[in-house]
């Protein structure tokens, strides 16, 4: 007998001809990474949640309509940006996404003086990334936390690998102005 | 501005390959603008990830419902319009079955009978081949007596009517030698002519 470790792969096989519960154990592979991209996108915990939810059942509907299993990871996320932006759409049509206002817990801050405690530090990020552009966190979103390389965002995103870079370095550019003197005085 | 041979926040996103890895890494050590540069990089980097995944607060799981499940007939029926090779594999097994029976079924067509006739064995005997010599030897000298006689009748053709030719030019000069004569004789009568005779000449 040989013992390997399921893959995707395997079970997106098996979803695809019915079993739910393959399906299932994908959803728990991933349901973390897909809430925690969508509330950073989203900055909100509840519509994060909604998103997340709807987003599998999209991917559980649209599961054979994926030719290639093993880029699952950039079609689920595909999923979940074009459900993100839908929401952003129905809620605001008339405003530009940016404009939307993030949940109340996630409250600007100004750090001045000397050193940063670690919460004050994970709130001034929550900040930074709140302050950039709704196309700029998610490039860091997807970039930095969800570990994408560029031609995989750009699948996701459907534009061209340059203008993700273009968005990735300005939103660097930013945070790094912002976080890097904070994080060398935290460190210190 | 960075001098580094290669994008420093590439580098930092590990976007280059190993060669241009070593390059950057190697330009770093000796460039303070650069380190300094990547280090803010890193702080970022690092800043970013003092904000940790949040678990999910309700775990998704879907059910299977029998009311809304399609049964196993439409399920199997779905998974096979949907595949290529399914579908593929299911026409050439239609085609050769078909292929088969048609085989099987048809009358076999009638067997063509071919006669040979047959061919007797041609081995002429020896006073047949001296027959057949004989023959072959007058019609050989027969033919070239034919081409002889035609050539003898060409030539002797061709003489004759050269031997026309000469004739005609014969009579044709003598004929111009009497002309020439008798215009002689008229000049000459001409010139013993008395005077008085005619007025022109004195």
């Amino acid at each position: 007998m040989i013992f390997r470790a399921v893959e995707d792969a395997d079970l997106i096989r098996q979803a695809t001809r019915g079993n739910v519960e393959s399906f299932n154990l994908l959803v728990s592979r991933w349901e973390k990474r897909v809430y925690n991209y969508l509330l950073r996108i989203t900055a909100n915990r509840e519509d994060a949640l909604d998103l997340t939810q709807d987003a599998f059942l999209k991917a559980y509907q649209n599961l054979r309509k994926l030719d290639d299993p093993g880029r699952f990871a950039p079609w689920l996320y595909r999923i979940a940006h074009n459900e993100a932006y839908s929401m952003f759409r129905r809620r605001k049509p008339e405003t530009d996404v940016d404009e939307i206002a993030p949940e109340a817990t996630e409250t600007k801050i100004t750090v001045g003086g000397s050193s940063v405690f670690p919460i004050e530090l994970s709130l001034a990020v929550a900040s930074a990334l709140d302050r950039l552009s709704t196309d700029q966190r998610e490039a860091v979103v997807l970039k930095i936390y969800q570990g994408f390389k560029f031609e995989e965002m750009a699948e996701i995103l459907s534009c061209p690998v340059s203008t993700i870079k273009s968005r990735l370095y300005t939103a660097l550019e930013l945070l790094k102005i912002e976080l890097a003197p904070m994080k060398a005085r935290g460190v210190s | 501005m960075s001098c580094s041979p290669f994008d420093l926040k590439d580098y930092f996103l590990q976007e280059l390959p190993s060669p241009a890895r070593v390059q950057v890494e190697a330009h770093v050590n000796n460039c303070l603008t650069c380190r300094e540069e990547l280090e803010r990089l890193h702080l970022t980097g690092a800043a970013l990830f003092s904000l940790r995944d949040e678990e999910i607060p309700q775990r998704i799981a879907f059910v299977s419902d029998q009311i809304f499940e399609p049964s196993p007939v439409r399920r199997w029926l779905s998974a096979f319009w949907g595949s290529t090779a399914r579908l593929g594999f299911a026409s050439a097994l239609a085609l050769s079955a078909s292929i088969f029976f048609f085989a099987a079924t048809r009358p076999a067509p009638a067997p063509v009978r071919t006669v040979f006739a047959p061919v007797a064995a041609a081995t002429p005997s020896p006073q047949e081949i001296q027959q057949q010599i004989q023959q072959a030897v007058v019609k050989a000298v027969a033919e070239v007596e034919a081409r002889q006689a035609q050539q003898t009748k060409q030539l002797v053709a061709d003489f004759e009517k050269r031997n026309d030719e000469t004739l005609r030019s014969v009579r044709w000069m003598a004929g111009e030698l009497d002309a020439n004569r008798k215009r002689t004789q008229i000049t000459r009568t001409a010139m013993y002519v008395q005077p008085g005779e005619s007025g022109e000449i004195k």
